[in-house]
């Protein structure tokens, strides 16, 4: 099934989205060159009348007009054509761009960030827009290098014995020959895609770290670290270009070689008076229409090696594995599902991949997290509390060992997703007002119940302190609010949609003891109806704890509970 | 144009490449002329000697023409494998040029210009615009430059034997060269303004997708911001479409054109032939001859639409690189002199189009040497003060001054060599451990960065991965801790070895053992250095000197703290 899968992300499996669109392409086309061909003929045979034959103008007239009309026919058919093309080139990358946001969510965060960000935005936005070009111009111009000459050796044949000769033997020389020359530029192609993806990456990546590079007096160097980027990038893609245009260069020679040879073999002929005119300028007409679509051909071949080279690059976000859970239908909070009264963990282990090996995350952890508990997870920095959350939540895999759910009958639930609230540790805020990130958890929340999660979470204070209250824009990331604010307006945010299970990473961090002390509050009250598990160094929120799960060297070490010791 | 190729450095040799590029070109389009102007003359001449019998034939001198022909063959091969080579890389040089412009032109900006402007939109601008505008001589100019030229000769030389047929070349030239283009540029501007906004949107809502990816999962918007972007896409897909359709039927109407002019200088042809006016091997000589134009003609509606898309990303371009830094840089940067002492006197500071004031009349004063923490509720200016510190945001009134100076008369570079920080909203970049901590100190040795690691408490954990400080960290440093991620910051901040150090909440995310651990071998390690603490926890305050309180905009002394 997978195998199977992955076989669809190269162009050829990418090109049966759009089967009809390409063959109506090619049809129209092949169309429109046979009426291109009779175009030729009669103004061959009206040129050949009005001259040798000395024909008067006027009887030659509608011959003429017949010419404009094969030609704005021809013209029409191959509008038609592009047309086509150009629609199944469209609707391939707009749907290979769908199923890789699909897939994407399906992965999830922990599964994405294997991949440099602004390499993932590049080969979604740049990278599916390589296909087009493909299947708008490679693949019918491919299917007309097939047509068109067919069609004029059929023609010459029935002209020329001289002339059919030498088309047919120097035509399927050059197609071989560029062959030949692709195959390296193809190497090149790869060499400059990866250019161009860390070029891509890379500016995101300092655009974002400037503040960062100007703390550290840096800009200069990094201004200069660019300036050599571009400069690699300009070598690769001209190693690319010099090998192209050596190519054409080449096909224009031999094109231009086999017409002369048409042309001399006629005129010795003509000349001789064993030929005549009407013949010789047909096929001379014909012969550089035939090397037309080869040249043509040539022109979009780098649209294949881009669209291949991309298919490479869409086909390794793709491989990003999908997370099981995900499949599922997302679940309304307030839908029917029965309410998860427990969380069971068994021997669970979970580990990250890498590029090169995995490094083990959590090892076989067991336990337990009720409903009106308030469990907190606490262990050194990178012991593998946010880990555990990420397994809770469903964004790592379990490797062994199982995640229960259980309804208050003991009966396993399915662990729907969304059915968790997350905090992470640096929240992350869409561009937007304060409203518009609230309602990314609820859509159709109104005001009220906007302001009752932002009382919850001890945020209502400074939104309505804010200049535009609810309507203030929050910035890029939220730059224009302090850490504080960010985390409690994401909290408020988790609880807009009042999720069954909380995860909580560090909740307290970056607050004020007031503002802490007020959150540990609304966290324990949170707790009457949901499970609700927090990662925290804060001493605060621990006193407040029901269980507390201390974690050393992706283990449990030992699991406290602080009530009943007191009992 | 003009405006955006003013700042960047066209230097002589590339001058020189563009006319070179130019001349190639023209002489490419020429010799092309050149080939179906003789050859349709040869055929016909050799056809015309064939009938006429003996004596013509051996009259008829073959030699002449088809050397002529062979020539002109070989120059067309020759000078446009030539052109190619020229023109691109010219091209490709004035790509690598805009684009370090480009950041050069950001990089002063940040963080304060670059704030509202979206990531992903930057990207796309920076990548693609830069891109075209690059190609605006050789998509735009070039063609442009070519038609007028070639077209001028060719219908000079039809002249020469027909009036009539020059007339109509010329028709054709006004109608292919000025008509069409015209119209289909004036129809696809806007629909190309309409893609541009549109990719630009897209891009940057794809990249803040990514980023908040876990967050659309949890609040169940997964479904929504898909169908968002599905949105969007299919409103694209639409615009496209229309442009590709105005593309296609240009190309039509030119080719269209072409087969008229040929039939329009046929029968005029004929007719002086008839006339005895032209010979008959000129008859197909100008028919072929008038083809050979609309080669260079028919290029010229997709450059007219390309110039359009020029135009849209040098204007975008331009915009982001326009914006000037909302603190203004000294002429000539003053260099900071010891003893490094801070002072504020009655500093007021809100940000740019906000009303609540971040301090007001705020004044503080920190010595050399001293350790202070800085504490107060959330948003309440704390991180502020490194913005203002460092120029990057401007204050509306009082007066800072470092090391005796006016803060004015510094630049944000000059005051990092004098001033660490590891901020709290850092950033580490996608690379390895080492990658980022030689970023903040390029010269650090290899024992410089296992003793900033120690007193940060990081070596054990770096000691213990495979590839030690080889390791990559992901994006955004996606594969450390909250904590490790931080104490990697101070890492850096230690390494530059500078007079002052801020370290905005350094301990976050630790338990208290590495917490202690790490302030004593902090200050063990830098016993001199001025220590500027801005955090929450009070665990940290028994390792400063004194703790200073802000409050509603202004700084209080918090001798209490202390106890």
């Amino acid at each position: 099934m997978r195998t199977q899968q992955q076989t669809d992300w190269q162009t050829a499996g990418l090109a049966r989205r759009a089967t009809r669109w390409l063959v109506a392409a090619v049809i129209l086309g092949g169309a429109s060159c046979v009426l291109f061909v009779l175009q030729l003929a009669t103004l061959a045979h009206a040129v050949d009348d009005l001259t040798f034959k000395g024909h008067p103008l006027a009887s030659t007239y509608p011959a003429l007009v017949q010419v404009g009309a094969l030609c704005a026919g021809s013209l029409l058919l191959q509008w038609l054509a592009d047309m086509a093309g150009t629609e199944a080139g469209l609707r391939i990358s707009a749907s290979v761009q769908r199923d890789m946001l699909r897939h994407l969510f399906r992965a999830g965060p922990v599964g994405c960030a294997t991949l440099p960000a602004g390499q993932i935005v590049t080969t979604m936005t740049e990278g599916t827009a390589a296909l087009e070009p493909y299947f708008a111009q490679y693949i019918p111009r491919a299917a007309m290098m097939v047509v068109l000459p067919g069609l004029i050796l059929a023609m010459v044949f029935h002209l020329d014995g001289w002339s059919f000769a030498i088309l047919a033997c120097t035509g399927p020389l050059i197609p071989v020959f560029m062959a030949l020359i692709g195959y390296s530029a193809q190497a090149i192609m790869n060499r400059q895609w990866v250019q161009l993806l860390i070029m891509g990456s890379s500016f995101l990546d300092s655009l974002r770290g400037l503040g960062t590079l100007r703390l550290f007096g840096q800009t200069q160097a990094s201004i200069t670290r660019m300036r050599e980027m571009a400069e690699a990038h300009r070598r690769a893609t001209f190693s690319v270009m010099k090998v192209a245009f050596l190519t054409s260069a080449a096909l224009e020679f031999f094109a231009s070689l086999s017409i002369a040879l048409v042309a001399v073999v006629f005129g010795a002929r003509l000349l001789n008076g064993t030929a005549d005119f009407r013949s010789a300028f047909l096929v001379l007409l014909l012969a550089p229409e035939y090397f037309m679509p080869l040249r043509a051909f040539s022109a979009s071949y780098h649209a294949r090696q881009n669209a291949t080279a991309a298919a490479a690059r869409i086909a390794e976000i793709f491989a990003i594995p999908e997370l099981e859970a995900n499949s599922q239908q997302p679940q309304n909070a307030s839908g029917t599902h029965s309410a998860i009264t427990a969380l069971e963990c068994q021997h669970v282990s979970a580990a990250y991949a890498t590029a090169t090996a995995t490094a083990t995350a959590l090892d076989d952890v067991c336990c337990k997290f009720s409903r009106n508990q308030l469990t907190v997870l606490t262990g050194e920095s990178g012991a593998g509390k946010t880990t555990l959350l990420r397994v809770l939540l469903g964004f790592l895999p379990v490797q062994a060992g199982h995640i229960t759910a259980l309804d208050r009958h003991r009966h396993p639930l399915a662990l729907p997703q969304g059915c968790a609230g997350w905090l992470p540790q640096r929240p992350l805020m869409i561009f937007g007002t304060v409203a518009d990130n609230l309602r990314l958890a609820n859509p159709d929340a109104d005001m009220h119940s906007l302001r009752a999660a932002a009382r919850q979470a001890d945020a209502l204070g400074f939104i309505e302190s804010l200049p535009n209250g609810f309507e203030t824009m929050v910035g890029e990331r939220g730059t224009l609010l302090s850490g504080g604010q960010i985390k409690r307006l994401a909290l408020a945010r988790v609880l807009l949609r009042a999720p069954d299970v909380l995860c909580l990473d560090e909740p307290t961090a970056n607050l004020d003891p007031g503002s802490a002390h007020r959150i540990t509050q609304t966290i324990r009250q949170c707790a009457a109806n949901r499970i609700v598990i927090a990662a925290t160094h804060d001493p605060a929120l621990v006193r407040h704890a029901d269980q507390i799960l201390h974690i050393e060297n992706a283990r449990v070490e030992n699991i406290v509970f602080p009530k009943d010791a007191a009992a | 144009m003009r405006q955006f190729y003013s700042p960047l450095p066209i230097t002589g040799a590339m001058r020189w490449r563009l006319v070179l590029g130019l001349f190639l070109a023209c002489v490419a389009a020429l010799a092309n002329f050149g080939l179906l102007f003789l050859s349709g003359w040869l055929l016909a001449g050799a056809a015309f000697a064939g009938a006429a019998g003996m004596a013509a034939q051996q009259a008829f001198n073959m030699m002449l023409p088809a050397a002529g022909v062979r020539f002109f063959a070989t120059l067309r091969i020759l000078s446009r494998y030539a052109e190619r080579l020229v023109t691109h890389d010219t091209a490709l040089q004035l790509i690598g040029a805009l684009r370090a412009w480009t950041y050069g032109k950001l990089a002063p900006l940040a963080p304060a210009g670059v704030n509202d402007k979206r990531g992903g939109d930057l990207l796309s601008r920076f990548v693609t615009d830069t891109d075209q505008v690059g190609q605006y001589y050789t998509d735009t100019l070039l063609p442009f430059v070519r038609a007028g030229v070639c077209c001028a000769v060719a219908i000079g030389i039809t002249a020469i034997f027909l009036k009539t047929a020059a007339v109509w070349l010329i028709a054709a030239c006004l109608m292919c060269g000025v008509a069409v283009p015209f119209v289909t540029g004036r129809l696809s501007d806007a629909l190309l303004a309409r893609v541009a906004t549109e990719q630009g949107v897209q891009q940057a809502d794809l990249a803040e997708t990514l980023q908040s990816l876990g967050d659309y999962l949890t609040l169940g918007a997964a479904e929504r911001q898909q169908e968002h972007i599905l949105r969007q896409q299919r409103a694209l897909m639409a615009a496209q479409r229309k442009l590709a359709a105005l593309e296609g039927a240009a190309r039509g109407i030119i080719t269209l054109c072409a087969t008229g002019t040929t039939l329009a200088v046929l029968i005029s042809a004929v007719e002086a032939f008839q006339n005895h006016a032209l010979s008959l091997p000129e008859v197909p000589m100008l028919v072929l001859g008038s083809l050979a134009a609309f080669d260079v003609l028919a290029p010229l509606p997709a450059a007219r639409q390309t110039w359009g898309r020029i135009r849209l990303a040098a204007t975008r371009l331009h915009a982001a690189c326009a914006v000037s830094p909302l603190v203004p840089t000294p002429a000539i940067p003053a260099q900071a002199q010891p003893p490094y002492n801070l002072k504020l006197a009655n500093v007021s500071f809100r940000y740019p189009e906000t009303h609540q004031w971040i301090l007001h009349k705020a004044s503080l004063s920190i010595r050399q040497g001293e350790r202070v923490a800085l504490i107060g509720p959330s948003g309440s200016g704390k991180s502020s003060l490194i913005s203002l510190l460092f120029r990057f945001y401007p204050y509306q009134e009082g007066k800072i001054s470092f090391s005796g100076m006016d803060l004015s008369s510094f630049q944000a570079e000059t005051l990092a060599q004098n001033i660490s920080v590891a901020a709290q909203n850092f950033h580490l970049f996608n690379g390895s451990l080492r990658d980022n901590l030689l970023l903040a100190a390029p010269h650090a040795t290899e024992a410089d960065l296992q003793d900033a690691l120690r007193v940060v408490q990081l070596h054990a954990f770096v000691a213990q991965t495979p590839q030690g400080l080889d390791t990559l960290i992901g994006n955004d440093g996606f594969k450390l801790s909250g904590g490790q991620a931080k104490r990697l910051t101070i890492a850096q901040s230690l390494l530059r070895k500078t007079p002052w150090l801020i370290l905005d909440e350094p301990t976050e995310g630790l338990d208290a053992e590495t917490e202690t651990a790490l302030m004593t071998s902090l200050l063990k390690a830098r016993p001199d250095a001025t220590l500027l603490c801005i955090t929450h926890r009070r665990t940290v305050l028994p390792f400063m000197d004194r703790a200073i309180r802000i409050e509603n905009g202004a700084f209080h002394s918090a001798e209490e703290a202390r106890a």
